[in-house]
């Protein structure tokens, strides 16, 4: 049986380490493939996914049974949508332990749905176990490492004992001067949708596309990792 | 040729979960695919029957044209296990009127393996109803069940209480129900179907349904639980001992 969607989870037990941003770009990324696509914020605060995204975006919790129902229902839906969750370091723990409970990522599989779990690389202890942990309760999702270049080159691979599948995806570093305009909600990434900011540059737009293209080159080769898993997997426990 | 088996579950007050209960049991033995046939003693329609109204007859466990029914047929009946509800508070006159039948007499003898399952409420009367019981289990196979599927909170009795009475019937076995989300067993109660069907998102006719998988996770969970209490105080090799215990494929 193959996927015909994902549902990508992006999580870190951490606040501020880029996860609303990797949601922004995963969001915007199978938008510009021509899929329809829908998103779901768990973050309070500002500067969140629903304020960039607002169409695409619905604010979710999972801290009462009708949050979860609301969430979960739509995340196991079988209308071939593709969708993309931020997940608020604060509702880390809480998502995954009615994720675990109910048998999220098997139901998903039920469906055809790939599950994915895109986890924020950062050195501390706390995401090196929260990562642990997951990839324990969770063998039937793809879990993902994502390194965020801001914090540096190393991808800490070596603390979190990766395997050779678990491939890190790398969310290149955007020029300083390039991120404010990123920054401001509503932005858009996806072409011809967002006017071009008032103040950015002819080369700066063409540094932003740049920049764009990076990612997505690693957006496709993920997106195929998670849609052919169900392949792999079955080949290893020879079902 | 099997021995037969019959199943008491009661309580003295209504509200605790007692036909919750027996409907656990009628799944479990469902999937560990032991035939079993119920009553219930709601009249004029009980909910057990509700539930599973392909094995429920509603009777009246003190009409003796109803008790033939029930024990009459306990060797001949192609289930070999049968469950009774007893209507809330007619536990301990239901056990008198087993013992003045004979039927307790039976079990004593062997002929027939007997259970009660006693379920307990949150509040300290219930403690005085287990004394009451007591006196007519004798050799029974007695199960205490606290059932915190409605209750977060804790049950109001003093433990060093509850252990005097729990060691009054020998050989007593203490079974707990975990709770169950409010909104989850409102569902199952709004789609009127066994907890196995609902987690399987079936309807009472067996055609596929529209439960929300997030209730439907919760519930198989909880089931599992449950009758993971089921296996441990081995309810299977007492009731049905030859059967193989199956794969619960029903859940999980």
């Amino acid at each position: 049986m193959s996927f015909r969607t994902s549902v990508s989870i992006v999580a870190s037990p951490r606040p501020r380490v880029g996860k609303t941003l990797l949601a922004r770009l995963l969001t915007d990324f199978h938008r510009q493939e021509g899929r329809a696509v829908a998103a779901y914020d768990l973050n309070s605060g500002d500067a969140t996914l629903r304020q960039f995204l607002p169409a695409q975006t619905a604010s979710a919790a999972v801290g009462d049974i009708r949050g979860q129902m609301a969430l979960f229902d739509a995340l196991v839906a079988p209308d071939d949508v593709t969708r993309v969750v931020d997940l608020g370091h604060d509702a880390f723990e809480a998502f995954f332990a009615v994720a675990e409970q109910i048998g999220f990522a098997d139901e998903a599989h039920g469906r055809g749905i790939a599950p994915a779990i895109l986890f924020m690389l950062t050195p501390d202890r706390t995401s090196v176990e929260a990562f642990r942990g997951l990839r324990r309760r969770f063998p039937a999702a793809t879990l993902v490492p994502v390194h965020n270049e801001i914090f540096g080159p190393t991808q800490h691979g070596d603390r979190y004992s990766l395997s050779v599948s678990e491939t890190v995806v790398r969310l290149p570093i955007l020029a300083p001067a390039l991120r404010k305009f990123v920054e401001a909600p509503p932005f858009s990434f996806a072409d011809d949708v967002t006017p071009r900011p008032a103040g950015l540059s002819p080369d700066g737009q063409d540094e932003l596309q740049r920049w764009l293209r990076k990612n997505y080159i690693e957006f496709r080769e993920l997106d195929l990792r998670i849609l052919l898993a169900d392949l792999r997997s079955s080949i290893t426990l020879g079902r | 040729m099997a021995r037969p088996a019959v199943i008491l579950v009661g309580a003295d007050k209504g509200g605790v979960g007692k036909t919750t209960v027996a409907r656990t049991l009628l799944d479990y033995f469902g999937a560990h695919h032991t035939p079993t046939r119920a009553f219930d003693t709601e009249s004029p329609r009980g909910t057990l029957k509700r539930f599973h109204p392909e094995i429920t007859e509603v009777v009246d466990v003190n009409e003796v044209a109803d008790q033939m029914k029930i024990f009459d047929t306990l060797g001949s009946a192609p289930a070999k296990v049968t469950v009774i509800d007893v209507r809330a508070g007619l536990l301990s006159s239901t056990l008198q009127a087993l013992n003045d039948i004979g039927f307790l007499e039976s079990a004593k003898k062997g002929q027939i393996t007997f259970a009660v399952f006693h379920i307990l409420g949150p509040s300290i009367a219930s403690l005085d109803e287990i004394a009451e019981t007591s006196r007519f289990v004798g050799d029974a196979n007695y199960y205490l069940v606290k059932n915190f599927i409605n209750n977060t909170s804790f049950f109001e009795w003093d433990p060093t209480t509850y252990d005097s009475y729990f060691k009054e019937i020998k050989g007593a076995e203490e079974i707990t129900i975990p709770k169950l989300n409010e909104m989850a067993c409102e569902q199952v109660e709004v789609a009127g179907v066994p907890y196995v069907s609902f987690v399987a998102n079936k309807s009472l006719k067996g055609e596929p349904a529209n439960y929300s998988f997030v209730l439907r996770g919760y519930v198989r969970h909880w089931l599992g639980n449950v009758w993971s209490e089921f296996d441990r105080v081995k309810l299977i090799d007492l009731v049905a001992p030859k059967m193989d215990n199956s794969v619960r494929q029903a859940v999980g």
